[in-house]
């Protein structure tokens, strides 16, 4: 793949729990070039988040990445040491999590947080340190940087700690960024500046950035290429105009129709069931018990992930004989 | 925190702000044993002769000493095995947890009663205040424990540990910057409510006649005022107002320290 900034293929990250082991990411494999964006989507628990912080390597434990590989500007990720992991995490590679009232460490100030990283790896002064951090609050838009520094975590608004969580991300100036549904706990208005500022700081910086949601407005909105995800396995990946037009899984196709839309007045239609169970997965198509073009032949194979057209990948058995409906 | 100043500015300097030395019996031979607070005795006088003022003073000392020391024994102990308990998972863990739980439920004031009786040879030897000191840490730093080990599981799971993470911190990074800043404060508050709780129990030990009756301390008064409290009140009024304040000092600081250390109450 030509300019791939990231390669993640055949990636297996599984849970090591009491009650059996959890396969939160099952063979999934994708790529992202430089400076483009690219969505990860999938329900809840469908392993986008365990795929991040796989990249990352900080998979809390008892997770352990069991298979595959991931290669990040051409160098082997798994085959670092974790000195080098941490060199990387930072200044090449940084994440925005879900929750901004709860990734910010609630006992230091906006300044201090901002500028330890800057301390640690850029090996700036104190002063510098401040300085930089005051200008990368004026680089998230936030007004009156200089007393914003001063505060505590608690004294600003859920969409001021999200831009300070991507002001400090932002902060070493990564080549990837990693943003685990950064608007899922915020407003809906805050929603919308918050992903403007992201987009164009990912266009002004010029850095690839993956985007992690369930939210099918925000990948039509932000992303160039989009991943879908269930039950930690890829089961669609193409240009994101593609998804929406000619989708070719029977799970995307039900991602779209439970999408409510402003110019068709519709019943919304749900997914029937629940994910699975990661421990004990379905045999064959993890996604057959839920998909109603499921045949005999759906239970007994694992579907790989064939390449269907141009850069767009299906994990169907049947997608030749189906025919789906975009929006 | 003026209250708790006061007294540990009198414990510091009793040496030189009290009149008489400790456990001086000086004033029998002067005719005054037994007398009534007076300029000269602002407290009063024993009817064994000891200037009960001067003894106020002596007690400061070392009773701060005991509640002192018996806490930063607790601390010390309690954020070890609560840091480990916290941090290790599996069969040590539950171990850990289980022996501190057998430490939590022993009732601390009769083993310190037994002990003291047993160990009667040291007490003698002026090595009481040690002793008790040693007791009160020794069967008191499970509650620091479980604090501590609960605080730490909590902070553990929060994001900003894993954002500390994805920026790069190290582990020791993550250990000593985020997680023990974030549960630090409630150690300090509840240590310096111990401190008030360890001198209590200081007391009770001492009045019920179990400390060292060479050693000047709040509670020896108070048991050796008890005897005689109808026609000498003085002897056990004033330490047992010495031991009212002085908790009431340190409850009186454990609160504002909570608040102090609570960044959402900070200016």
């Amino acid at each position: 793949m030509e300019n791939s900034l990231l390669e993640v293929q055949g990636l297996k990250t599984y849970f090591f729990t009491e009650a059996g082991v959890v396969k939160a990411v099952d063979d999934a494999t994708f790529d992202v070039r430089s400076k483009e964006t690219i969505g990860l989507v999938g329900e809840s628990g469908s392993g986008k988040t365990v795929t991040a912080l796989s990249a990352l390597r900080i998979i809390p434990r008892p997770g352990r990445i069991v298979a595959g590989s991931i290669k990040f500007e051409g160098t082997d990720v798994l085959a670092k040491s974790e000195d080098e992991m941490r060199q990387l995490r930072g200044p090449k590679m940084a994440m925005v999590f879900q929750d901004p009232s709860s990734s910010l460490n609630p006992v230091y100030t906006v300044e201090r947080q901002l500028s330890d990283i800057l301390m640690l790896h850029r090996k700036l002064t104190k002063k510098e340190a401040s300085q930089r951090a005051e200008y990368l609050l004026e680089l998230v838009g936030i007004q009156d940087p200089e007393t914003r520094l001063k505060a505590y975590p608690h004294e600003l608004s859920g969409g001021m700690k999200q831009r300070i969580a991507i002001a400090r991300a932002l902060s070493c100036e990564p080549t990837l960024l990693f943003a685990d549904e950064p608007t899922t706990n915020l407003d809906v208005t805050v929603q919308a500046q918050v992903l403007e500022l992201m987009k164009k700081l990912q266009r002004d910086l010029g850095m690839s950035m993956v985007m992690i949601t369930h939210d099918m407005g925000i990948i039509a909105d932000m992303t160039e290429r989009v991943t879908i995800m269930y039950a930690g396995r890829v089961m669609e990946a193409t240009e994101t105009k593609t998804i929406f037009h000619e989708p070719r899984h029977p799970y995307t196709e039900a991602l779209l129709a439970a999408v409510p839309r402003v110019d068709q007045r519709r019943i919304l239609e749900v997914i029937p069931g629940n994910i699975p169970n990661l421990i004990e997965p379905p045999s064959g198509c993890v996604f057959h018990p839920r998909c109603k073009y499921a045949r005999r032949i759906c239970m007994d194979n694992v579907p790989p992930l064939e390449e269907t057209g141009r850069g767009h990948t299906v994990a169907c058995i049947r997608w030749k004989e189906v025919s789906l409906k975009g929006v | 925190m003026l209250i708790v100043g006061f007294f540990i500015f009198v414990g510091l300097a009793s040496p030189w702000i009290a009149p008489y030395p400790a456990r001086s019996y000086a004033s029998l031979y002067s005719g005054e044993a037994g007398a009534p607070p007076s300029w000269q005795h602002p407290f009063g006088v024993e009817p064994s002769g000891i200037d009960v003022f001067s003894e106020v003073i002596h007690g400061t000392r070392n009773d701060l000493y005991v509640g002192v020391a018996a806490t930063v024994l607790t601390v010390v102990i309690g954020v070890a095995v609560g840091a480990l308990a916290g941090y290790i998972k599996g069969v040590l863990a539950d171990i850990v947890l289980g022996v501190t739980q057998v430490f939590l439920v022993i009732p601390a004031l009769l083993l310190i009663l037994l002990f003291a009786r047993i160990f009667s040879a040291l007490v003698f030897a002026g090595l009481g205040l040690t002793l008790i000191v040693l007791i009160l840490g020794l069967f008191g730093w499970s509650s620091v424990t479980y604090l501590v080990r609960g605080e730490i599981l909590r902070v553990k799971e929060l994001e900003f540990i894993q954002s500390a993470r994805a920026l790069g911190a190290s582990t020791w990074r993550i250990m000593f910057r985020h997680i023990v800043p974030n549960v630090l404060s409630p150690v300090i508050v509840v240590s310096t409510l111990n401190i008030a709780g360890f001198i209590l129990t200081e007391v009770v030990i001492s009045f019920l006649g179990f400390g060292d009756p060479n050693t000047s301390t709040w509670g020896l008064l108070i048991n050796e005022g008890f005897t005689y409290v109808r026609s000498h009140w003085w002897v056990s009024l004033f330490p047992g107002l010495a031991v009212v304040f002085c908790v009431l000092g340190f409850n009186l600081m454990g609160d504002g320290l909570s608040d102090a250390l609570n960044p959402r109450l900070r200016e």
